[in-house]
This record gives C-alpha cells, sequence and structure tokens, in this order.
C-alpha cells in the first residue's frame, strides 16, 4: 500500500507539488497523468525515496520513507524513466549488483536472474556489457532488476518509453499479474492509452496539484463527457483548470 | 558558409561558457574566483622566481652559464611540444571521436570538414591553454634576466600559439589515421596504448639521462663531453626547433630572424589546416561512424567472480565488486594507471641514486631528515593520486546514481563503502614508497617506525577528504567525471589536504629532532620534552581521527542535500 500525505515539494521559489494526499491500496494499479511539467516525475522521485519532500509524508506498506528509508525501500521496485546504468557491467553482473544491493539469497540467484532475463528477452545478452545495449534493452532490464527482489510495491516512471510494441504487451500483461498477486503498482505515464488499459484507478497531476482521481468512469463523469475517452477527459480537466497540455 | 557553419558548431560552447559563468552565485562566484585565482597565482609566481634563481645561477657559471640556459630553453620547448602533442592526441580522441554530442552534430545539414574544423579550434584551446599559462614563468625570467624588450614578449606568445597549433593539427591527423586503422571495437584501447607509451617513455628518458651523474665528480669528464654534445644543434624539420629559434632570435634582440621562424611556424600551420580539411572530408566522418561500435573488452570472462568479497554483505559485496569492474573495464583509467606507475617508479629511483655520501651534512643527520621530509612529500603524491581516483569516485557513478539513491543503502553507508575501497590500494601504495625510500635511505628504526605510523594513521584522513569532497561537489553529468579535480571542489581537497598534510608535519618535526638529537647525541630526553612529544602525537592523532570523520560526514550532508 502507498499513503501519500499532504506531499509539497518546492524547488526555490517554484512550487513542483503541492498538498498531494493519495491512497493506493494493495493490488491496485493507479496511473498517474498530467502535462509536461506537472509534478508527476517529482512525486515519484519522492516515494521512492530519491528526493526529500519540502513537507508531508511518503508511507509505503506502513512504513515511513522519511524516517525509515532503508526498510521503505527494500519494499520498492523503480522504474525511472530515463534508463541511465553502469554501462561498463554485464546484464548479468548488474542484475547480480542489485541483488546483492537489496541483500537477496544468493542461493539460486542465477536461475532466477537467468528467467527473469528469459521473460524479458535479455538472455542472450546476459553476458554483453550494457553499453552495448539498446534505449529498449537498458529499459527491459532495469525492468527485470526492479522486480527481481520480490517488491510489494512498484513505482514506474513511464513505463512504455522506448519499447516496442511486443515488449509494451507483454510489459502491459506483466504488471496486470503483479496486481493479481497483490502487488501494488504506481505508474506515471504519457501513453494514455496504457493508463486506460491497464489502471483500475487515475490521477491527474496538473500545475503540482492532484485535479482529479478515480475510474474512468468517475473521471469522465467529473469532466462532464459521457462515452469520450481518457484523451478527451484528460484535455477536459487540464484546459478547465487553465493551461496547455 | 563553411565560416557560419563553423561559428554556429561553436556557439554551444561558448554559450555554455557564459551562462555557466552567470550561473553562479554572485558571492560564491567570487569566493571559488579568488580560490583558485590565488592558488594560480602562487603557483606562477613560484615557477617564476625558481626559474629566476636558475638562471642567476647559470649566468654566474662562466663559458658554461649561456648554454646551460640555451639547452633549458630548448629541453622547455620540446617539452611543451611533446605535452601540447599528448594532450592534443587524448583530447582529439575524446572529442572526435567519442563524445556524447556527436550523434546530434552528425545529424545537422553541415559539412564533415567543418565539424572537424570547429571540433579542432575546440581541442587546440582545451590542450594548450594551461600549459601556455603555466610555462610562461619560464619565458618570463629568460625577460628578466635578459631584457630583450617587449618584442621578445610578443614574440613568446605569438610563437606558442602558433606552436599550439601545430600540436593539435598533428595530434589530429594521428588519431585520424589511427581510427581508421585500429578496428573499431579497439578505439578506446588506444588510451591504454597512449599510457604505456608515456611509462615506457618517461623510464627510458631517466636512464637515458642519469641526471644522479652530474653530482658525481668521477663522472665530470663525461659531463663536459656531454655539455659540448648540448650546443649541437636540435632537427631543423621540428616544429619545436622553429619555435626555440624565434625565440632565441627575439631574446638576441634579431627581429628578421624572430619573423623569420614564426614564418615557419604559420606557414607550417597554413599547410596543415588544408591537409587536415582534405583528410577530414575523406576520412573523419568514416571514423566517427566506426567509433559507434562499442568497445571490446581487453579480457574477456564470463561472469566474472571476485573471491576475496564474496565473504561481505549484499550491499558491501554489491558496491565493491561494481567498482572494481567498471573501473578496470573503462580503458581511460589504464593510462592514468600506467602514468602512475611510472611516478612512483622515478620517485623510489631517485632515492636510490641520492648522492648522500658525498654530501657536507653528516650522512645520518641527512638520511633521518630525509626520511622524514620524504613523508610530506610522499603524502603529497598521495594527494596527487588521491585527487585523480578517490575525488572523482562519487561522481563516476554519473547519471546511474539513481540506482543508489532508489536503493535500501543510506548514503552514508555509501560514503564509507567508496572510502575503504579507495583507503585500501592507496593505503598499500603509500605504505609500499614510504618503505621502500626508507630502505633506501637507510633511515633508523625510530624513523622507519614513525613514517609508517603516519602512514597508517594519514592515509584515511588524505582519502576521505578526497571521497567527502567529492561527494559534497559531485558532477554526475559530466562526461569525463575523472576531471572534476580541476573544479573548486578539487581545488578545495588539494588545499585542505595540504593544509592537513603540512599541519601534521610541522606538528611532529619538533618532537622528532628532539628525539633523534638526543639518540644521536646519547643524552636522555627530559620530562618536559617527553610531555611536549606526547602532547605532539596525541594532536596529530586527533586530527587524523577527525579528518576521516568530518569531511564524510560533511560529504554526506552535502550530498542528501543536493540530490
Amino acid at each position: 500500500m502507498i499513503e501519500l500525505k499532504n506531499l509539497t515539494k518546492k524547488y526555490g521559489k517554484f512550487m513542483a507539488v503541492e498538498g498531494l494526499s493519495l491512497v493506493v491500496p494493495r493490488g491496485e494499479i493507479f496511473g498517474f497523468i498530467g502535462p509536461n511539467g506537472a509534478g508527476k516525475t517529482t512525486t515519484i522521485s519522492m516515494m521512492a525515496g530519491i528526493l526529500v519532500p519540502t513537507s508531508g509524508d511518503v508511507s509505503i506498506c506502513g512504513i515511513d520513507m522519511l524516517t525509515s528509508p532503508r526498510e521503505a525501500k527494500k519494499k520498492i521496485g523503480y522504474i525511472p524513466d530515463r534508463p541511465y546504468l553502469y554501462e561498463k557491467l554485464t546484464a548479468m553482473e548488474f542484475l547480480k549488483f542489485m541483488g546483492d544491493l537489496y541483500d537477496m539469497d544468493s542461493d539460486g540467484f542465477e536461475h532466477r536472474a537467468e528467467s527473469s532475463l528469459t521473460k524479458f528477452s535479455l538472455l542472450d545478452w546476459a553476458d554483453e556489457l550494457i553499453e552495448s545495449f539498446s534505449h529498449g534493452m537498458k529499459q527491459r532490464l532495469i525492468m527485470a532488476a526492479a522486480l527481481m527482489h520480490d517488491p510489494e510495491v512498484v513505482v514506474v516512471d513511464e513505463p512504455m518509453v522506448g519499447l516496442d510494441p511486443i515488449a509494451i504487451k507483454m510489459v502491459k500483461q506483466l504488471l496486470r499479474e503483479l496486481a493479481a498477486k497483490g502487488v501494488t503498482i504506481f505508474m506515471s505515464t504519457h501513453t494514455l492509452q496504457v493508463a486506460q488499459d491497464v489502471c483500475d484507478r487515475i490521477g491527474v497531476i496538473h500545475r503540482g496539484q492532484l485535479i482529479a482521481k478515480g475510474t474512468i468512469g468517475q473521471l469522465r463523469s467529473l469532466a462532464s463527457s459521457d462515452g469520450g475517452d481518457l484523451e478527451q477527459v484528460f484535455m477536459i480537466l487540464t484546459e478547465e483548470k487553465g493551461g496547455g497540455v | 558558409m563553411a565560416c557560419n557553419n563553423i561559428q554556429t558548431l561553436l556557439k554551444p560552447r561558448w554559450w555554455g561558457t557564459l551562462n555557466q559563468a552567470r550561473g553562479e552565485k554572485r558571492k560564491a562566484g567570487i569566493v571559488k574566483f579568488m580560490i583558485i585565482g590565488g592558488l594560480g597565482a602562487a603557483f606562477w609566481v613560484g615557477a617564476l622566481l625558481i626559474c629566476l634563481r636558475m638562471l642567476r645561477y647559470f649566468s654566474g657559471v662562466e663559458q658554461l652559464g649561456d648554454i646551460l640556459a640555451w639547452k633549458f630553453l630548448s629541453m622547455v620547448i620540446v617539452t611543451i611540444f611533446s605535452l601540447l602533442i599528448f594532450s592534443s592526441i587524448l583530447n582529439s580522441l575524446s572529442k572526435l571521436y567519442l563524445a556524447k554530442d556527436l550523434k546530434l552534430v552528425h545529424a545537422m545539414p553541415v559539412e564533415g570538414y567543418a565539424i572537424f574544423l570547429a571540433r579542432w579550434m575546440e581541442i587546440t584551446l582545451d590542450s594548450s591553454w594551461m600549459v601556455i599559462l603555466f610555462t610562461l614563468p619560464v619565458f618570463v625570467s629568460y625577460g628578466v634576466v635578459y631584457d630583450p624588450g617587449v618584442f621578445f614578449y610578443i614574440t613568446v606568445v605569438v610563437s606558442l600559439v602558433l606552436l599550439s597549433f601545430v600540436a593539435s593539427a598533428l595530434g589530429a591527423f594521428v588519431v585520424m589515421g589511427v581510427v581508421i586503422l585500429v578496428p573499431a571495437s579497439r578505439i578506446r584501447t588506444i588510451f591504454v596504448f597512449l599510457g604505456l607509451s608515456v611509462f615506457i617513455l618517461l623510464y627510458v628518458v631517466l636512464r637515458i639521462l642519469r641526471p644522479e651523474r652530474l653530482v658525481d665528480p668521477d663522472a665530470f669528464s663525461a659531463t663536459l663531453f656531454y655539455f659540448k654534445s648540448m650546443t649541437a644543434p636540435s632537427s631543423a624539420f621540428l616544429p619545436s626547433t622553429w619555435c626555440y629559434d624565434a625565440v632565441m632570435a627575439a631574446l638576441q634582440g634579431a627581429a628578421f630572424e624572430a619573423f623569420f621562424h614564426m614564418g615557419l611556424l604559420l606557414s607550417f600551420v597554413l599547410v596543415m589546416i588544408f591537409v587536415l580539411m582534405f583528410t577530414a572530408d575523406l576520412i573523419y566522418f568514416k571514423g566517427v561512424s566506426r567509433a559507434q561500435t562499442s568497445a571490446a573488452r581487453l579480457f574477456v570472462k564470463r561472469r566474472l567472480e571476485l573471491p576475496l568479497i564474496r565473504r561481505f554483505s549484499g550491499p558491501v559485496k554489491a558496491l565493491v565488486t561494481k567498482e572494481i569492474k567498471t573501473f578496470f573495464r573503462d580503458q581511460t583509467q589504464w593510462s592514468q594507471l600506467f602514468l602512475i606507475g611510472a611516478l612512483m617508479a622515478i620517485y623510489i629511483y631517485n632515492f636510490k641514486v641520492l648522492p648522500l655520501d658525498r654530501s657536507p651534512i653528516k650522512t645520518i643527520y641527512l638520511q633521518n631528515i630525509l626520511s622524514f621530509l620524504n613523508m610530506g612529500l610522499a603524502f603529497f603524491v598521495l594527494t596527487a593520486i588521491t585527487g585523480r581516483f578517490a575525488f572523482p569516485a562519487v561522481s563516476m557513478e554519473g547519471e546511474a546514481i539513481w540506482l543508489i539513491r532508489s536503493s535500501p543503502v543510506s548514503p552514508r553507508s555509501f560514503l564509507w563503502i567508496k572510502f575503504l575501497m579507495y583507503l585500501a590500494p592507496l593505503m598499500v601504495l603509500t605504505l609500499l614508497l614510504i618503505i621502500a625510500t626508507n630502505i633506501l635511505l637507510k633511515a633508523v628504526p625510530f624513523m622507519k617506525l614513525l613514517s609508517c605510523i603516519n602512514t597508517v594513521l594519514m592515509v584515511p584522513g588524505v582519502v576521505a577528504l578526497g571521497v567527502g569532497l567529492g561527494a559534497a561537489f559531485p558532477s554526475f553529468k559530466s562526461e569525463n567525471p575523472a576531471q572534476t579535480v580541476t573544479s573548486y571542489g578539487g581545488l578545495l581537497f588539494m588545499v585542505y589536504s595540504a593544509i592537513f598534510i603540512g599541519g601534521v608535519i610541522v606538528l611532529q618535526a619538533g618532537p622528532v629532532y628532539a628525539v633523534l638529537a638526543s639518540r644521536f647525541r646519547g643524552v636522555d630526553l627530559s620530562g618536559l620534552t617527553v610531555s611536549w612529544i606526547v602532547l605532539s602525537f596525541t594532536a596529530s592523532f586527533f586530527i587524523c581521527i577527525m579528518m576521516v570523520i568530518l569531511p564524510l560526514r560533511f560529504g554526506e550532508k552535502r550530498l542528501v542535500k543536493n540530490l
């Protein structure tokens, strides 16, 4: 479960995220959408513990991120939007690195790593240096690594960037499977179709504020857009609040 | 058209520099400028004073004085030329073939030679400004001693600028050829090759010159012969000779001759620009295309396991393994390792050939004074190596720092692991220097023990200072984090480290002298002296401990705040 209480982040005078409160229960896929610069990545960075909020709390499975970051981070699998990795490690070595970092049991590690690489179509590249990988391959490797330690919460920033259609289909399927197993998923995306296809609930952030949240149906009625798709709803909601996309 | 394109291609660099200067907060900017400028000025003035003293000494030596001064000038210019070529080869390889923005630039509708020329200008500037700036004191000292007038200074500046263009043209030309000739996946291995060449070159030069012979009267007849050979002119086809001839002519007031030699340099530069444009049009883009291939590993082993590390806890194991593997797989680091190897060999070798028995000071005093001073010297060598490797350790994480920040490893543990990782090899290296030199000096057991204890206590302080300040002033977006030591944070590290080393050495100098004097004179130490010794060593110990804790804490605080 993820709980955000009055989360605020200011960069100097600029308010990136303002008083964001939200609860994502166990096993739910929560989509986080908003225009560029709305505060999505800032919110996700605070949830992943890589950015300290100006005020407010982040709680992961009941553990406070500010007071017990080590324990909270152990529960999270974080997938950033840009796949910056250690280019001089091989894919297998990177998985081992992540496994050790999260203090995973080394028994049977290689078997787990190989099946994970197989799932993300990277087994043939297991012993190649990451610097020779394409953007999409790096993104898949990050996903494989983030899920290695069986996280209870997955925080994903733009999961589909750089992925080919087969990989996108596989990731959508994977997210649903994880949620079915009780994993909580918080996902920011620009691809509204993906949010519509996968998410149980969606939150719309605009200029640092959560302007709407709910199921697709609830958002439609909020935007008074009967039968419109998420794109239409998104346009109405963000334009109502006075801003372009 | 081409000129406009070159101008446009140079704009990002120019604008970037301007924006960086504007972005600095005014007060912090002034402080930074004062510190960097002050250090630079101190070095400049120091070099000038040393050169002046040396030239005045030379001018006092009958007959040989002027020959020595001219030979020294010729050696300086040859060294400058070699440094410029080495630096421009490294810069050419990085800027022409491995820079991150190459894809963007080559996607633009601009001719290949225009891109090449714009980059070449940057390369010339980057690889020469520091060399010229910090060798100017040598030329100024000649100006002061021989008083040749303003024309000499103008000639020096023009000749050095032209020599920089010659060196960077030759460097770029060589790199263009090599990139086409070597297999694409081995282009980065050129760095290893370059490092190894410098190592061999330094070693061979040292063995050939044998500078220790200059203080040996027995070898004086051979030295006279050597001086005779020094008056022989250098090769007329070397650009460094044209530069030397121009400077010498200006020094002796022969303006026409100076213009002639500068003309030689200028015509060579113009020819080289034509050759470079022609060559660049033919092969530069092919080379860029080949360099896109990922690098081949020098040592390929499937799932390399490091046995010693297996016993560590998970996060420690992860970070240590990652650090070792990424370090040794980065072939640009190898050239630095070879250089350090060469410098260490030269350092120890210098002690081996010290003519202690011919010194007017009693050998046993000299040996132990040198042993004590050697500690300071070895720690300064340690500072330089720490600056190159431990200071950029945090910045080396690059944009992948998010992996550490999002993992269940606290910034404190992360920094301590980094610290311990760099401490181990640097401790071994410094102990090796200290023990080897003490054995060669035949220092008394007290000095040997003191040197070792001081090393064990002070190395952690210097390394912690490096890692801590490196974390406090990180540069995760830098294309070459190893260069962060030349940043403001790097300079602060150098200054603090020098203060730390100097402070401890000064604190111990008196007590050590008292102990040695009492031993050589066979007199017992008084109660007051013993208290003074105990107090000094306790204070040194306390300073060493604080130098580990405080920088790491400061680094941790700043790292958390800045991320």
